[in-house]
């Protein structure tokens, strides 16, 4: 049983990583996996905070941001899709349009 | 109306009298408009030329008809349009309905100037359709025909109106028509500045014409001759007569009227003071010398006068002043006359002394006379004129005297009508120029004399003196023409024996003869043109020129009989005083009195005649004819060299006029224009300036300091907004660095906290 420690430093590395992928990266199905790092993080803290605390609460969160999550990639991917479709690209750096 | 039967019958008849003088001005309008692109001058000769003779045809119409009626109603009219209605205005107190019609009256006058514009002008058409050879071919000739149809029209409107207003119009008409036509050769700067002349001079006449046209407008409250003549008793009845807050009586306005009247009939008739235009206006071609100067424009003036007859009889100061100038101006136009050399400029001074007599007649109330003398003056003066034309284009448009002669063999035609034409205007027995000259100089004499003793009005006797002398110069200078022209030997072309010739371009050098003097060489690029073959010497001119003069000739021999003095009734009798007794105010004028026996007039007439003339006439052939070397003239000249001087510069009375007015004048002018110039243009750019200025500072003031601030604001807002733009990349992954770097900053202090 790996201590709570461990678990959590495990996931501020995935959290880490996950920032700075979604901060570095320019590729726009990176950045998507890289917040889904991020969730990752987030549910792990969620479920060894629950078990530490010995209620199921941190569970079922953990399980409806896993919903949450295939939601947001489906929907995510499905604008990356059509973002490719009109610019033929899916570099973030070229989509600009929202630049003042 | 009483007058029913004539008010039946006018209408008919009425209907083609404005034709007489609008058929002129339609050929105006045609030749003017077309003529420049027509390829044929035939078509040009034939509107012109066809035009005044139909004009003439039905003048002679209604001359036959005047004849059938009554003395005393021959008149006919006609009013073409309304022109302006004045409604009931105010004069003298009372309302008067006034009208100013376009309308036409025709009666025994203006019949016999019809006849005299239309028959005359006709001839003077033809005459040019033969001189005017040369601008036949230079594509001119159109502008000229046009420009002689619309004199015809002016002077028929003139002659015709029935009112002072269609005189006017005429009246001002032929001062332009005149001005069109002496500055015909409007390239020559010579002709252009006569045409000024002549323009400027009837100005100043016109002007105490519209003065006295007005005050008789004031007077009778119409301008209308029938209504005036009317009224002129009723007028004459009052005490007084109140015009500008001024009371004299009628006779002292009718005074001033016609001494105003007659300032205007100086204008256009050549008087006195106003008489230079008309020996420069012989800058202009020589049928137009004919036409204005013999035959119609200078005769308006003695028309306007016949025509206010009614204010003449009653206005003896004016008449006065019309008797003596008429005689100054015979006399001092007579002897200039004498010491000319230009063949056209001695007609040109004889036309003004001769106008002088017919105003003499005028001054002596004997206006049949004055009028009858129009006639025949008309008749050779015109045969004079073109004749002399004649003369000028045989010998190459040479004009001066000294360089013809001898031209009796080469052109008999032009010879004998010209000799005719001497004849009558020197007074011969049974030429028409005695009968109108010597009843003119008999009416003035009887004015002196009928007062039954030798105290009668001395400026009859004074006048009548000065025609006397005029008549003798008449004489003179006419044989002195005649002679120099066509005796002794052709001295043209070379031929010269007795050194007698002059180079054209010698009188140059006198400034007051440089205007005819340009007259020669104008046409010298013609010579060739006229088919005489180089220097072959005159030829007779062809049919179309003699023919016109010869038949003027012919007037000038018969046209006396149509008035026979009364001494002389064995001849016959006196039809046109007769025929134009209607027309006169019937007063007891001074015509009237007769109170000489006609013994006293018989022995006048021989006197004038037998003696006077022909010394005259001998003297000049002693002086000139008898010795083809003119030893004699040259002998006199020399001797009296400041005499001679002094009456050739014409008295130096162009240069007085240039000295006292025309100097002064322009002095005047230059003045006003450079206070113009300077004091006026000067406040006006000035305060052009001082605005331009004032909105420059405002314009200033407006871009930098109103839009400075305005756009200060919009800068302000621009840089601080673009700073703010800086933020918005456009880049979630920056936005998300930011939000990253803020939960940074929070797990920061939440930390440190």
């Amino acid at each position: 049983m790996a201590s709570m420690n461990t678990v959590l430093f495990i996931s501020f590395l995935l959290f880490s990583v996950g920032v700075a992928g979604v901060l570095i990266r320019r590729n726009a199905l990176v950045i998507l996996m890289c917040v889904e790092l991020m969730l990752n993080a987030a549910n792990l803290n969620l479920i060894a905070f629950a078990r530490h605390a010995g209620t199921v609460a941190g569970q079922a969160f953990a399980l409806l941001v896993m919903g949450l999550a295939a939601a947001e990639v489906a929907i995510g991917l499905a604008l990356v899709v059509a973002l490719y479709r009109k610019r033929d690209t899916i570099q973030v750096d070229n989509i600009n349009l929202l630049k003042g | 109306m009483i007058m029913e039967p004539a008010a039946v019958s006018t209408p008919l008849h009425s209907s083609v009298l404005w034709l007489i003088p609008f058929l002129p001005v339609f050929g105006a309008l045609f030749n003017g408009l077309t003529g420049r692109r027509l390829k044929n001058n035939k078509l040009v000769d034939l509107v012109a030329l066809g035009s005044v003779f139909a004009s003439f045809l039905i003048v002679a119409f209604y001359f036959v008809k005047l004849m059938g009626m009554a003395p005393e109603n021959r008149v006919v009219t006609q009013t073409v349009w309304t022109w302006l209605s004045f409604g009931d205005a105010q004069v003298l107190g009372g309302l008067t309905r006034t009208t100013m019609t376009w309308a036409y009256r025709i009666d025994p006058l203006s019949a016999c100037m019809g006849l005299l514009v239309t028959g005359v002008g006709f001839l003077i058409h033809l005459f040019s359709t033969g001189y005017m050879a040369d601008e036949r071919k230079r594509g001119e000739y159109y502008r000229f025909m046009t420009y002689l149809n619309l004199f015809v029209f002016s002077m028929l409107n003139l002659v015709l109106g029935a009112n002072m207003i269609m005189m006017f119009l005429g009246w001002e008409g032929v001062g332009l028509c005149s001005y069109l036509l002496i500055g015909f050769y409007f390239d020559r700067e010579y002709a252009a500045v006569a045409g000024k002349k002549a323009f400027v001079t009837n100005r100043i006449g016109d002007f105490g014409f519209l003065i006295g046209f007005y005050l008789l407008f004031m007077i009778f409250g119409s301008v209308d001759f029938d209504t005036q003549m009317g009224l002129v008793r009723g007028v004459l009845a009052q005490k007084e007569l109140t015009l500008f807050g001024l009371s004299h009586s009628p006779t002292w306005w009718f005074n001033l009227v016609g001494c105003c009247l007659f300032l205007g009939a100086c204008g256009k008739s050549a008087q006195i003071p106003l008489y230079v235009w008309l020996p420069d206006a012989m800058a202009g071609p020589t049928p137009v010398s004919a036409l204005i100067h013999a035959a119609t424009m200078v005769t308006s003036g003695l028309y306007m006068i016949a025509r206010m007859n009614f204010i003449y009889v009653n206005a003896p100061v004016a008449l006065a002043v019309v008797l003596f100038v008429g005689a100054l101006t015979a006399l001092v136009a007579a002897s200039m006359g004498l010491a000319q050399y230009d063949i056209k400029k001695v007609l040109a001074y004889s036309t003004v002394s001769q106008l002088g007599f017919m105003f003499m007649g005028m001054g002596a109330g004997a206006f049949t006379a004055g009028m009858f003398h129009v006639f025949t003056h008309a008749f050779f003066k015109a045969a004079l004129f073109l004749g002399s034309g004649s003369v000028i284009l045989a010998c190459h448009h040479e004009q001066d005297m000294r360089n013809m002669g001898g031209l009796r063999k080469f052109m008999p035609w032009t010879f004998a009508s010209m000799g005719i034409a001497t004849l009558a205007i020197a007074g011969i027995f049974p030429f028409s120029g005695f009968f109108s000259k010597d009843e003119i100089l008999w009416k003035v004499f009887e004015g002196w004399y009928a007062h039954g003793t030798f105290a009668g009005p001395r400026l009859n006797m004074i006048a009548w003196a000065m025609g006397m002398i005029a008549a003798f110069m008449t004489a003179f200078y006419m044989v002195r023409l005649m002679v120099m022209t066509f005796f002794g030997e052709y001295r043209g072309a070379g031929h010269d024996p007795h050194g007698l010739t002059v180079p054209s371009e010698a009188h140059h050098a006198s400034p007051d003869d440089g205007h005819d003097a340009h007259g020669h060489d104008a046409h010298a690029h013609g010579h060739d043109d006229h088919g005489h073959g180089g220097h072959a010497g005159p030829q007779e001119v062809p049919w179309n020129m003699w023919f016109p003069v010869a038949l003027l000739a012919l007037l000038a021999l018969v046209g006396g009989f149509l008035n026979i003095p009364h001494s002389l009734h064995w001849i016959g009798s006196s039809h046109f005083s007769e025929w134009l007794k209607p027309l006169l105010f019937q007063a007891h004028g001074a015509h009237e009195a007769h109170g000489a026996a006609p013994a006293i007039e018989y022995v006048l007439m021989f006197v004038a005649t037998v003696v006077w003339a022909p010394a005259a006439m001998g003297l000049a052939w002693w002086f000139y004819g008898a010795d083809p070397t003119w030893s004699k003239p040259r002998a006199f000249v020399k001797r009296f060299p400041e005499l001679f001087e002094w009456v050739h510069a014409k008295y130096y009375v162009d240069e007085f006029y240039e000295a006292a007015f025309i100097g002064p004048c322009k002095q005047l002018g230059a003045q006003l224009w450079a206070f113009d110039a300077w004091a006026v243009d000067g406040m006006v750019n000035g305060a052009a300036r001082l605005t331009l200025t004032v909105s420059h500072a405002f314009h200033w003031f407006d871009a930098k300091i109103v839009d400075g601030l305005v756009n200060l604001v919009a800068w302000i807002l621009s840089q601080v907004s673009g700073g703010f733009r800086k933020l918005q990349t456009g880049r979630v992954q920056n936005y998300a660095f930011v939000m990253f770097l803020g939960f940074l900053a929070i797990a920061l202090w939440k930390f440190l906290a």
